[in-house]
């Protein structure tokens, strides 16, 4: 084992982990603020993902691409809350997450019926090629992965601890019935936090379509369960513990599909994974005890 | 179970023979989930069987008529699908156009119940085992494996292998059949990897590839796999020749790798570039009907539709017994996917074809004919 090869796996695992994040961090958010587990943002990484290669391909660009996959899958995402969630907050929250998990299966048909159920593909893939980093090789969209990751999450903590915004969310989640009486609109802190989450689980989707060069109907199925695995290490709404998590899970597969390959999948090293932290941390790796 | 499904039959033939006004097919395909796309050419090749037969005459002057229920590719859907096309829908011959799982658990029902049942593509060697109604038109994936062994030590000259194998019963019997017929043709197995159905990331994967140094890649999948695969491959930089089986055989293979597709190599049913008449016919008259081009799932659906309406022009509509002995009596037949005959375990005999992508279609490489090699087991 030399090791060039260990340095390209972990290189490797954290491109993964990056792209764990971006999705993971629109759950945490969900949760955090209203204890919903909000599986159906597996859905709307799947339309970000089939939004922007139709608009790529419909202009040439997949800066237009983005621009249109991540403002409509926000909407998207605070229609999910207001049609969906917020009608059933005062129910125990178990039914929330079965509405949710009805809503992802119905998505995830709605895909196929809509878009067809052979998936899709960029005409020209964008950001195709790779890029030597010393010894290391790697995709330019994994790249673009990790750029984009750091970007967009490094923005979210600016946002987060210097903006009244930022304020307002962090005062709400904290204590909501003290926040709105401090003249903190509560609603309008909800609509942001689904409009920023599910934004990047777009720009995910988008970015996951150009490294595979393909959207199918049920790319959502992995992220559905895999990013609750990510939010529970992290311990429950917590965003760094989200970050944290989502990174060593994916150093975590690099190596298992690598070495333990044979004898368990990718998914069941994550969850062995997710139960051996537990066992030692209940509450993750960040998260209050 | 077996009392109950064969009573259905009986009462079901009973009821309905006098008002049947068509001869009925069943087919079952993953018309939802994730082979959705496998399904619905399945499904395309399958209906283009039917209208090319009806047009021809029908079976003894009545229209044939395909019944279809979505298996969603689920091993659970099998048996209750089995059941209503032999129970609610009185079928005496029917067709798989899905996967393993759901073929092998319908064809221990339609073996119960004595109604012959050929898979049009699924490759699990248990499925023709059920009993002697069960046949197969595609090759089992032992005979794949040792065709791609051939193809890379002898057809190739390469010798220094790593396996990239799916982790399902398609994969693992790819890859049983490889490491068989690999010492014959002195192949080295550097190393062989495992990954899931589910996964397109192969980041890790690639870089232990990239490391591994191999002349040739023997990778198992479905276009969907391979496709994102592949593309990871060549931008990784490692320049092995890529071979792959029916799986891949999918325009979508290379609208999802592009150039990356380039000199990728499969064993496979479907020859672009025949002669055959058939075959030909084939390709034109599916790509105008599914509005895209032909691939080997449609292909063996369309096969698998052709030998059994052959057996019901031969032994008429109504007795399974004879439809059976037809079948199974097939020889030679020509049909889009080659000249198809079946051994005593009711398993297809004949020539793998070796496809290799060229100017972004696949086009013939070469023919292994080798029927000692390719001979299908017999028990």
């Amino acid at each position: 084992v030399s090791a060039l090869l260990l340095l390209d796996l972990t290189v490797q695992g954290l491109i993964q982990g990056s792209m764990y994040a971006l999705i993971a961090v629109g759950l945490t958010l969900a949760y955090g603020l209203l204890r919903v587990l909000h599986v159906a943002h597996a859905g709307l990484f799947t339309l970000g993902a089939y939004l922007a290669v139709l608009a790529t391909n419909a202009t040439g660009s997949f800066w237009v691409g983005l621009a249109v996959a991540g403002p409509l899958v926000g909407v998207v995402g605070m229609a999910v809350y207001r049609l969906v969630y917020e009608p059933i907050l005062h129910r125990p929250p178990f039914v929330a997450l079965i509405a949710s998990i009805g809503l992802f299966i119905c998505l995830e048909d709605a895909f196929r019926l809509v878009f067809g159920p052979y998936g899709i593909s960029f005409a020209e893939p964008p950001i195709s090629g790779s890029l030597r980093l010393g010894p290391i090789t790697v995709q330019l969209a994994q790249a673009a992965t990790v750029v984009a990751g750091v970007a967009l999450l490094g923005v979210l903590a600016v946002v987060a601890t210097r903006t009244r915004a930022g304020v307002a969310w962090r005062a709400t989640v904290t204590d909501p019935q003290m926040a709105r009486s401090f003249g903190i609109d509560t609603i309008r802190v909800r609509y942001l936090v689904f409009f920023v989450g599910s934004v990047l689980a777009a720009v995910a989707g988008a970015l996951v379509a150009v490294l595979n060069n393909f959207v199918e109907p049920t790319m959502g199925s992995v992220p559905s369960y895999k990013m609750l695995a990510i939010i529970v290490l992290g311990g429950l709404g917590n965003l760094l513990g989200t970050l944290v998590a989502s990174l060593a899970l994916g150093v975590i597969e690099a190596f298992g599909t690598i070495y333990v390959g044979h004898l368990l999948d990718r998914d069941a090293i994550a969850f062995l994974f997710l139960v051996a932290v537990l066992m030692v941390r209940p509450h993750g790796f960040l998260g209050r005890a | 179970v077996l009392v109950t499904g064969v009573a259905g039959a009986v009462w079901l033939a009973a009821g309905a023979a006098p008002a049947a006004e068509t001869v009925k097919i069943g087919f079952n395909a993953p018309l939802t989930g994730f082979a959705a796309a496998d399904g619905k050419s399945a499904l395309t090749g399958a209906q283009l069987a039917v209208e090319q037969a009806n047009a021809d005459g029908g079976i003894q002057g009545k229209k044939l008529e395909l019944v279809v229920y979505d298996d969603e590719a689920k091993p659970e859907q099998g048996v209750p699908v089995a059941k209503k096309l032999i129970g609610q829908d009185g079928v005496k011959v029917a067709v798989s156009g899905s996967y393993s799982g759901p073929t092998r658990a319908a064809a221990q029902v339609f073996q119960d119940a004595r109604i012959p049942y050929i898979s049009a593509y699924a490759i699990h060697p248990d499925i023709t085992r059920a009993g002697e109604y069960v046949f197969r038109t595609s090759f089992v994936g032992e005979v794949q494996g040792r065709a791609g062994a051939k193809l890379i030590g002898q057809t190739l000259g390469k010798k220094r292998v790593v396996m990239i194998t799916l982790q399902n019963d398609f994969g693992q019997s790819l890859a049983d059949g490889f490491k068989e017929a690999a010492p014959r043709f002195g192949l080295q197995i550097v190393n062989e990897y495992q990954y899931s159905i589910r996964d397109r990331q192969f980041g890790p994967l690639v870089s232990k590839v990239a490391a591994d140094q191999p002349e040739a890649i023997y990778a198992s999948g479905y276009f969907f796999t391979a496709g994102p695969l592949v593309k990871q491959l060549r931008e990784k930089g490692i320049t092995a020749v890529v071979i792959g089986q029916e799986g891949y055989d999918s325009d979508k293979f290379m609208e999802i790798a592009g150039p990356a597709a380039e000199g990728v190599i499969i064993t496979t049913s479907l020859d672009r570039d025949s002669d055959v008449a058939e075959t030909r016919s084939f390709i034109t008259a599916f790509e105008k009907k599914a509005g895209f081009g032909a691939d080997m799932v449609a292909a063996s659906a369309h096969t698998a539709i052709k030998v059994a309406v052959a057996a019901l022009r031969k032994a008429g509509p109504d007795s399974p017994k004879a439809i059976r002995d037809a079948i199974a009596a097939t020889r030679d037949m020509p049909a889009s996917t080659g000249a198809i005959s079946f051994n005593e375990l009711g398993e297809v005999m004949k020539a793998v074809q070796v496809q290799v992508v060229k100017g972004g279609k696949w086009r013939r490489h070469s023919v292994i004919d080798d029927p000692v090699l390719l001979a299908p087991p017999t028990k």
